[in-house]
């Protein structure tokens, strides 16, 4: 929030932002090791049929224009900086959605040689996604849930979130 | 079958040059001495007999049970390797067999004459610690920049629980190497998360403005080591890591695996359960093209397209859903057959689904050969010519974009194929809009064997037992996967674990295509180069990375 605002009217100003936030959240996909099956079904969410862009949702490509980090699958070696990096470039306040088991445990990936974790070992995540994949009705029911806890807070996220937990 | 004159024809100087014995159905196996190898691979090459589909690596290095327990230390063990040259042709599948020993093995590069086995052998040299002489190719390639050197992992000494220890809590990874500044010369980095990316690469583009000049290719970031986890899963628990592979052709990897483990413990499932294993194949084919129909639309900026397709793939999807429970990874196969029926409503419901689609799959035909403004995107683009596109060994609906009939449910039929024929589409174009018309009208075929299998179905059991230990011995299983030719070799040591799975997915044979033809072109139609042979990374990176650098347009 700009120094310039003044005090008054700071609490004006936050719920704009908080309300425009909630019906408009931009989403941006970083996939660090997953089989596509989640990314698929993402993509089948914003298309026609599931339609999740009727929530004010849209999928965007620069993390820099995005307030929600979509990742997928568990996070092989050589990702994990990539999705850190992603996850840095993001203005705050930002939200995280790991959508799918291998982000959650590394689901049937789990042990593998290549893969240093989930996706919580590497950023905070705000709602998990269970599935292999998730159905498109469980990743909606997982965006509604990241919105109405939004709305719950009331309080604008504190740009101290923005330190992950490397 | 023409099969025994397919072995005849084997070029006289490979069979002189080794040993020479069948190795089952369809298969010949030749052991060469290592300095043969490129001779035998020229002669093969020269005689344009089959194309090289796959290079696989084996650790053969006799196990801690073997002479250990003899009281006194018994002398270190020499490791042992085995490089596996698997050339196909129709359904005859040509093993060349070499061996190398020590702790640094050497293998001749065979890239000078089959230009497709580089990414193989970099493969080899990466995870398996092969030194391949005269590679023309330098860095990291599969695995991350920090990955300790000398850590080979797909060696067996090497397992899960040692390369962990070593490994353990990383820095992060540096970025990729750039390529050396040349002085009037402009880098465009594209990806690893890029818009025009749905799954994550890094793509170097050196530009002279518009104009592509070099193009570098990092890929790798999927990399989760599948194969190497195979070989501590039991054979069961295999099939559903397999089939994680990709999610979006799960079960044409579940089938591949399956028949491929049927095979070496000597059962094959009942003819209703193979039935059902094709028409869910060409269910997945059907999603999968109209998915990649979808997406190659966004990247062409047709966006309208692309919500057209992605609405009815909804059916397919559906049908999918309705008979087995699941809308990605359903989960068909079992070891010995498949889990679901058909029964008649479902039947019917997958009739009409298939019915509707196929009105609207003429609608997309008639856009992508008669949209002007599609067309320009499209028409003269990316051009590959069937020469060219023979000698990189190229699979699937790319080659036959090129004019190549390569398809293995015509040229080797597999399960119900045999009773269900294909009539395999080509197009002679070798563009990006051949590429689009090929995989189209493939979707009517999809639709017309889906109607003759439900057709006349043939009744029976869904399964048959299969033993818990799989009898020692190696198979190969080649499969048509959406994207192409999908090849399995599964070796079996008599235990409850497999020895070694190693898999080729089409994506890695198609990928020679987007290197060479992407130097010269303009900038805006990579993406669609690229999207054009639909490559699929998550399958890719299973094991695969590639580095190309300082290809000059001249």
């Amino acid at each position: 929030m700009p120094a310039q605002i003044p005090r008054s009217l700071r609490g004006i100003v936050d719920r704009i932002a908080l309300w425009s936030r909630i019906n408009s959240p931009w989403l941006v996909h970083f996939n660090s090791g997953s089989c596509n099956g989640c990314d698929i079904e993402i993509l089948a969410t914003l298309a026609p049929r599931y339609d999740l862009e009727r929530l004010g949702v849209k999928l965007w490509g620069s993390p820099r224009h995005a307030d929600v980090l979509v990742c997928t699958g568990p996070v092989t070696r050589q990702s994990r900086d990539r999705l850190f990096r992603t996850y840095e470039q993001m203005p705050a306040p930002k939200f995280v959605v790991a959508v799918g088991s291998c982000g959650i445990t590394g689901g049937a990936f789990h042990g593998c040689y290549n893969i240093v974790g989930d996706i919580g070992d590497i950023i905070p995540v705000d709602v998990y996604i269970p599935g292999c994949p998730p159905r498109p009705e469980a990743i909606i029911d997982g965006v509604v849930q990241l919105l109405t806890k939004l709305r719950a807070s009331a309080v604008v996220q504190s740009p101290l979130r923005m330190e992950a937990k490397a | 079958m023409s099969t025994g004159s397919e072995m005849e024809a084997v070029p006289q100087l490979v069979t002189r040059l080794g040993r020479a014995q069948p190795a089952g159905d369809n298969r010949l196996s030749v052991e060469l001495a290592v300095e043969h190898l490129p001779a035998a691979v020229e002669a093969l090459t020269k005689a344009r007999w089959g194309y090289l589909s796959a290079i696989t690596g084996l650790d053969r290095t006799p196990g801690e049970t073997e002479g250990a327990d003899s009281g006194e230390s018994a002398p270190p063990r020499r490791a042992q390797f085995e490089a596996l040259y698997h050339f196909c042709r129709g359904a005859t599948v040509l093993t060349l067999r070499v061996k190398a020993s020590g702790e640094n093995p050497t293998l001749p590069s065979i890239t000078a004459v089959a230009p497709g086995a580089i990414l193989q052998e970099r493969e080899l040299a990466e995870v398996f610690g092969m030194h391949i002489t005269n590679l023309p190719a330098r860095g990291r390639l599969l695995l991350s920049e920090d990955w300790p050197e000398n850590l080979f992992p797909m060696r067996k000494k090497n397992t899960p629980e040692a390369i962990r220890a070593r490994i353990s809590e990383p820095p992060p990874a540096p970025l990729p190497a750039s390529s050396p500044e040349r002085p009037g010369r402009f880098v465009v980095p594209i990806g690893p998360q890029h818009p025009a990316l749905k799954e994550p690469a890094h793509f170097e583009l050196e530009v002279d403005g518009e104009i592509v000049k070099d193009v570098s290719l990092r890929l790798g970031y999927v990399h989760r080591g599948i194969e190497k986890a195979a070989e501590s899963r039991s054979w069961i628990h295999n099939l559903y890591l397999m089939e994680r592979i990709c999610g979006i052709c799960s079960h044409i990897h579940a089938t591949a695996y399956a028949l491929g483990v049927e095979q070496l413990a000597g059962i094959t499932a009942p003819p209703r359960a193979q039935a059902i294993r094709v028409l869910f194949a060409e269910m997945e084919r059907i999603h999968s093209h109209l998915l990649w129909l979808g997406v190659a639309a966004h990247q062409a900026g047709f966006d309208t397209l692309f919500m057209f397709t992605w609405r009815d793939r909804e059916t397919i999807m559906n049908l999918l859903d309705e008979v087995s429970g699941n809308r990605v990874n359903y989960s068909v196969n079992v070891l010995g057959g498949v889990k679901y029926d058909i029964d008649d409503p479902r039947a019917d419901a997958i009739r009409r689904g298939v019915d509707s689609l196929e009105r609207r799959i003429h609608h997309y035909l008639d856009i992508v050969t008669a949209d002007e403004s599609f067309l320009r995107r499209t028409r003269g683009v990316g051009v590959f010519p069937t020469e060219k596109a023979d000698v990189l060994g190229v699979v699937g609906p790319t080659a036959r974009a090129s004019g190549i009939l390569r398809d293995v449910r015509v040229d080797a039929p597999y399960s119900a194929y045999r009773d269900f024929p294909v009539t395999p589409v080509t197009d002679q174009g070798c563009d990006l809009a051949a590429r689009f018309v090929v995989r189209i009208k493939e979707l009517f075929e999809c639709c017309r064997l889906i109607r003759a299998i439900l057709g006349s179905f043939p009744p029976g059991e869904l399964r048959v037992d299969v033993p818990r230990r799989i009898p020692e011995g190696e198979v190969i299983s080649r499969v048509e996967a959406p994207r192409g030719e999908l090849f399995y070799y599964l070796r079996s040591a008599g235990g409850p674990m497999p020895d070694r799975v190693k898999v080729r997915t089409p994506s890695l044979a198609n990928w020679a295509y987007v290197l060479s033809v992407a130097v010269g072109l303009k900038l805006a139609d990579i993406p669609m180069v690229v999207v054009g042979i639909d490559p699929c990374f998550s399958c890719n990176d299973r094991m695969f990375s590639v580095h190309q650098v300082g290809r000059n347009a001249e």
